[in-house]
């Protein structure tokens, strides 16, 4: 399993920061951080680049079929005779912008319905949260394969129904953290200066819950990376024979007795962008934290 | 040196090795058996810290230096020794009523946990409620079922269960009601001589102080300034800024022309360790005092001070003599409450039951009351940012009980009519947007020109400097903080200024700065004030006419002189007795 | 301008951010905001950002605030709740199933000729020829009698097939949450007692490194090492009697396992750091607690979020079963959802889902009822903090 699929992630505070930084955060970011973005960057380039770096990824060589690591292929090659490390890399193209469409869709999503929801109050927030808590109640994956799989799979399709599940946490966390602020004195003072409520929650609240939203992205990212692969590797994401991670480990999971590095490539290449997504969001939120601690 | 039952602590020092800030150093103090000592000063004075290192029980991320002997024992080289001596030897009482016991543990059985190994709680923890004034059957309530001053009395039995011979008390009443601090402070008094402890107490009230413990000694800035009997520095400060602290500190029983402020606010330990720390705002500075740190050396016998001139002081002026307050205004209210009521959802009591109350052009009317008084409920019904189930609020002669049904015309004049100022000087300002910003942006909502030059007029108005416009708040002392609140609040000029406990989250040296600034504009703009406050002292200095909250109820008004010179309700004469005066025998 | 409902005053009743505000609360008016208005209610943030991120999680709102009205409203309305989401569940996946591309006819038609007279009776046999929702009424008909219908792809009653599968399946969500309870809970507190150190840093990672796992690659990967390489477990199967079973179900269950065990090393980590920093916990080592007494005050207070992580463990693993069961070809729930959907097997797929959707309800109240017996506050009192 995983935490996934209820579509409930553990956004957990991550810890509790004394106050007194001397240096700036980014010259103490630990080395996990530091390896995350680079892990991070690979993936960036191998998805903007990856048809020049590798053009002929998906050529099958038939004759070969499935063999192990050897001169010419790293990695070895699959049972098409395609080469293993060649997919690694063309799989990026499809597993990291999808996720990245989820994860900015829903924060979209999450700002435009949890703004008003947060400060408004009232029938809007009432509207709002029941469709949250609807959506919460159910299984976040089993829904999306009820979904695609009826209506035929599809990588527009998963990214679109990834964001209708996704938006409710986002929601949720935008909502929270408007709330938050809501009761302040700088917003009831911006009330008592007349100020109509689209500018006090453009101008004044959004600014401050912006960070928490933005920290959110990277979370939504890992979490979306994932669900995308889990629908491919299903069947019910990318089309098949596309290179795509969890495709392709679909595709060769009765094959890893013959070349093991079929399906640990490209279950490293989710595990790690994942993490490092994870971690950046991780970090990126302490810092956050940190910063609403000190004011 | 070290005696058995006090605590000795010679030259201690705190540091933050993790940013090489000092955050105090060269502190020194002894406490003997039966003793007590207040540890007075200021918020970064560094009298907590002082508390915590000597308990040894400080923040993650700092390191105490210095010698720290508990009952005769050396334990500041000795983690086990003090491990060993908590509860039994020494024990700490907490600030916050609210978050000092286990929210999930029922409280007998926390007092329990600290019982020495052997005695029997089925005996002991109900004496020990009893010894701190509370029935046995508490012991089986959970913390969120008992009142703030309970969960206070609990915290003390808790720290009394191991039967320690030095009791610390960090600020243990200052989340509590007056009425209730004096009744805790009382309390803990009696025990400490009951059961001859050391005691020592943390607090930021001088006059607290002086009508607890024997002796007191003042810090300011991470060092000692002054320490004495109380009783002699009550009589004679012997340093300046114990002298500024008090004078700051407003009487309740006379209005004074002018509170003595002290300029600026308190520096970091570091910013000033070679001076004295206190020169920059001391008025009785020579260059000397910029030239080297004076340590703090005996002046006479018992006492000691910090200041360079301590044994030429001039001698203290006499105090200042009250002043009447204005005169009843005659003229149409400005502010017109009639019979409001307001309830809130989930709560048996109402917060206002009924409560009426008029404020004239340019007169300013104190509400005082306790936590739970509906107090600060009335002030955001007044300005809208809470709606009354009853009763009418009128602003100008215009309806405002609900803002939701009046025309855009009507909302906009009773914005411009009456402006608020908050409490709580962190959150006041948006973070996100400068000073400048904001200013601005107020401007222009109240109609006015917005220019830079408008906001830096503004800005000088408050006493604050024009470079001030392009900070953000997080760059801003607390004081600083809230004259930008006031500046934003009286940038239209308006003509009711509703105060909520402005100054209460403040230090009192600037509590009188804040309270200065106030009484100019309402004097410059002729501007009427609601001033809700918990605070007799600052009521008397700045209300013409005063309103007594009691439980959402009005139970005495009248002009601020005759309510606390001679008050009628008893509830009034309680909360007069609650003040400190920095006698003996306020405590009773 | 709003200002009536005051349970969003969060930041008044917070205990984090406004530590330097309390200091310097000279005054002691800082306090005005919590006890003047009453109670420090609940949840949707409880001011720190931390408390937000965790608000969406944990959603302790409505959650709590019941007490005081008893357990019988607590439970009809937990009903009507899922009665009511069951229902809509019921009516998305029919229309869904039915407004999809490629009819059911097409479907049952196979290679089969499409004689006029083939198409008569398929379409009689699964009324094919009635308007969506008669349709949908005989089905619900059926349910409610307790009968879910007979499969479109096989012909078998809907409940034989399910009844066949569900034990796998419940089997392998019962290992998984065992393993994950047994590895992740001492994994984060042992990180929140070494906090900041080696152990700590480790536990972190970890922790990042298998919420970040899907799986199905999780699965694949322990094959290659635990079954293909090492030739501990076996590759595929279900194993006959108990041992042997649960022999044949560690690699599933662990790869299940390791996401729970990133997330409940977080919230338990989490949990724990922010109880052992409280005020409760330096007055308690202050009054001379022992290092054990004083880790028992903060575990059993951290026991809430924990159970909070749990539920969504459980509930998780029922969702991700479909990919374990596709990865180590078990024959439970999970594969036949995915063997139903992509078939259009109605009858089926409606039936999983209602039942999928009961029991993450179960477990959902279940949890409730879990935070309940942790915390008086919701017992006695009907807030949390």
């Amino acid at each position: 399993m995983r935490r996934p699929f209820t579509g409930r992630r553990p956004q957990e505070a991550v810890e509790v920061r004394r106050r007194g930084a001397a240096r700036p955060a980014w010259l103490r970011a630990p080395v996990s951080v530091a390896v995350a973005l680079l892990v991070l960057v690979l993936a960036a380039v191998a998805a903007a680049f990856s048809p020049w770096i590798v053009p002929d990824a998906t050529a099958q060589d038939l004759m070969l079929g499935i063999s192990g690591p050897g001169p010419g292929h790293p990695l070895g090659t699959d049972d098409l005779g395609r080469d293993v490390l060649d997919l690694l890399v063309a799989g990026a193209r499809t597993a990291v912008p999808g996720a990245l469409c989820v994860a900015l869709g829903s924060m979209v999503v999450g700002n435009l319905a949890g703004l008003p929801a947060g400060y408004l109050g009232g029938w809007v927030d009432a509207l709002v949260m029941r469709w949250a808590d609807l959506v919460f109640s159910l299984p976040a994956l089993l829904v999306a394969i009820v979904v695609a799989g009826v209506l035929g799979g599809g990588y527009g399709l998963a990214i679109a129904v990834l964001v209708v599940l996704f938006s409710p946490t986002d929601t949720r966390v935008v909502r929270g953290a408007v709330l938050e602020q809501r009761h302040r004195p700088y917003v009831e003072a911006a009330q008592m200066k007349n100020l109509s409520s689209w500018r006090i929650m453009t101008r004044h609240v959004w600014p401050n819950i912006a960070p928490v939203a933005l920290a959110n992205v990277f979370l939504n990212f890992a979490y979306a990376l994932v669900s995308l692969a889990s629908l491919s590797f299903l069947g019910l994401g990318v089309a098949a024979g596309s290179p795509d991670w969890g495709r392709t480990l679909s595709d060769n999971r009765t094959q890893f007795l013959a070349n093991p590095w079929t399906v640990i490539a490209p279950g490293l290449a989710i595990i790690a962008v994942a993490a490092a997504l994870n971690i950046v969001g991780d970090w990126l939120y302490e810092r956050v934290d940190a910063r609403g601690r000190a004011r | 040196m070290a005696q058995e039952g006090g605590i000795t602590v010679e030259g201690l020092t705190v540091r933050q090795p993790a940013t090489g800030r000092t955050l105090l150093s060269e502190v020194s103090f002894d406490v003997a058996p039966g003793e007590s000592l207040a540890i007075v000063g200021e918020s970064g004075s560094g009298k907590s810290l002082t508390v915590r290192a000597t308990l040894g029980l400080l923040p993650r991320g700092l390191d105490a230096s210095g010698r720290v002997s508990v009952d005769g024992v050396r334990v500041d080289d000795d983690p086990r020794t003090r491990a060993r001596q908590r509860g039994g030897v020494v024990s700490l009482l907490m600030q916050d009523p609210f978050t000092l016991l286990n929210p999930l543990r029922r409280v007998g059985r926390q007092i329990a946990d600290g019982l020495p190994k052997g005695a029997d709680a089925a005996t002991e923890v109900p004496r020990l409620l009893a010894e701190v004034g509370l029935p046995g059957d508490v012991a089986g309530r959970y913390p969120f079922q008992l009142s703030g001053g309970m969960r206070q009395r609990v915290g003390l039995a808790a720290a009394l269960a191991g039967g320690p011979r030095v009791l610390v008390a960090d600020e243990p009443t200052t989340a509590l009601d007056a009425t209730t601090q004096r009744e805790v402070l009382a309390l803990v008094r009696r025990i400490q001589r009951d059961r001859g402890m050391a005691f020592v107490l943390i607090t930021h009230d001088l006059r607290l102080a002086f009508s607890t413990c024997d002796r007191v000694m003042v810090m300011y800035a991470g060092r000692i300034m002054e320490s004495g009997g109380a009783a002699a520095v009550r009589d004679e400060q012997l340093h300046p800024y114990t002298r500024a602290l008090l004078a700051a500190e407003p009487p309740a029983d006379r209005r004074l022309a002018v509170i003595p402020a002290v300029p600026g606010s308190v520096p970091a330990h570091d910013a000033v360790a070679d001076r004295c720390a206190f020169a920059a705002r001391c008025s009785l500075a020579v260059p000397g005092c910029l030239a080297v740190r004076p340590s703090a050396l005996p002046v006479r016998p018992g006492r000691e001070s910090a200041c360079l001139r301590a044994a030429e002081l001039p001698a203290r002026p006499a105090p200042a003599p009250g002043v009447a307050p204005g005169a009843p205004v005659t003229a149409a209210p400005v502010l017109d409450l009639r019979d409001l009521r307001r309830t809130f959802a989930g709560s048996a009591r109402p917060a206002l039951a009924g409560v009426s109350l008029t404020v004239a052009p340019g007169e300013v009317v104190g509400v005082v009351g306790e936590s739970g008084s509906g107090k600060t409920t009335l002030a955001r019904c007044v300005a809208g940012l809470e709606r009354p189930d009853a009763g009418t609020v009128l602003l100008d002669g215009i309806d405002c009980s609900d803002y939701g049904r009046l025309s855009r015309t009507a909302v906009r004049q009773a914005r411009r009519t009456a402006q608020m100022i908050f409490q709580d000087p962190y959150s006041t300002l948006n973070p996100a947007r400068t000073i400048g910003a904001t200013l601005a942006e107020a401007l222009r909502a109240d109609g006015r020109p917005a220019a830079p030059g408008d906001v830096a007029r503004l800005l000088e108005s408050v006493g604050l400097s024009r470079d001030t416009a392009g900070t953000r708040p997080a760059g801003l002392s607390g004081g600083e903080r809230q004259r930008v609140a006031i500046a934003r609040a009286v940038a239209g000029e308006p003509r009711l200024l509703i105060c909520d406990e402005p100054v209460s989250a403040l230090d009192v040296s600037v509590q009188a700065q804040i309270l200065a600034l106030l009484a100019e504009l309402r004097e410059r703009l002729s501007m009427a004030m609601l001033f809700i406050t918990h605070d007799l002292a600052v009521v008397r200095q700045v209300a013409d006419r005063l309103y007594v909250l009691e439980a959402g109820r009005c139970v005495e008004t009248g002009p601020v002189d005759q309510v606390l010179d001679a008050p009628s309700h008893p509830y009034t004469r309680t909360l007069l007795a609650s003040v400190p005066d920095g006698s003996p025998g306020w405590l009773g | 301008m709003d200002g009536r409902s005051r349970d969003g005053l969060p930041w008044d009743g917070d205990d984090g951010s406004h530590g330097d505000v309390r200091e310097a609360a000279v005054g002691g008016g800082a306090y005005e905001g919590v006890r003047e208005n009453g109670s420090r209610e609940d949840a949707t943030g409880d001011g720190s950002h931390g408390g937000v991120r965790e608000a969406a999680p944990g959603e302790g709102g409505h959650r709590v605030r019941r007490a005081g009205r008893g357990w019988g409203a607590f439970l009809a309305r937990r009903l009507a709740g899922t009665a009511v989401v069951v229902a809509l569940v019921s009516v998305g996946v029919f229309g869904l199933l039915y407004l999809a591309p490629g009819s059911v006819q097409q479907t049952l038609l196979g290679t089969r000729p499409a004689t006029p007279e083939t198409i008569a009776a398929i379409q009689a046999r699964y009324h094919l020829d009635d308007p969506l929702p008669v349709r949908y009424l005989t089905w619900l008909g059926g349910a409610l009698r307790g009968d879910l219908g007979v499969s479109i792809r096989t012909g078998s009653p809907v409940a034989d097939m399910i009844g066949e599968r569900l034990p796998l399946t419940l089997a392998l969500t019962g290992y998984g949450t065992l393993l994950a309870v047994l590895v992740g809970v001492p994994l984060g507190v042992a990180g929140a007692v070494r906090r900041g150190r080696a152990t700590d840093r480790f536990t972190v990672t970890a922790g990042v490194v298998g919420l970040s796992a899907p799986p199905f690659a999780v699965g694949l990967l322990l094959l290659v090492v635990f079954a293909a390489w090492l030739g501990w477990f076996p590759v595929y199967g279900t194993g006959e009697g108990l041992a042997d079973r649960i022999w044949h179900l560690t690699l599933p269950a662990a790869a299940l396992a390791v996401g729970a065990v990133g997330m409940l090393v977080r919230f338990s980590r989490a949990a724990l750091i922010r109880e052992l920093d409280q005020d409760y916990v330096v007055f308690a080592r202050a009054r001379g607690l022992g290092g054990a007494g004083v880790l028992a005050y903060a575990l059993r207070n951290s026991l809430v979020p924990i159970l909070t992580a749990a539920g969504l463990v459980v509930t998780g693993m029922l969702a991700g079963t479909v990919l374990v069961e596709v990865t180590f070809a078990l024959p439970g729930l999970g594969s036949l959802l995915v063997d139903s959907v992509t078939f259009k097997d109605v009858p089926v797929v409606q039936a999983l889902a209602l039942l999928l959707t009961l029991l993450i309800a179960a477990v959902n109240l279940l949890v409730d009822v879990g935070y309940s017996l942790a915390d008086p506050r919701v017992r006695l009192d009907g807030r949390a903090s």
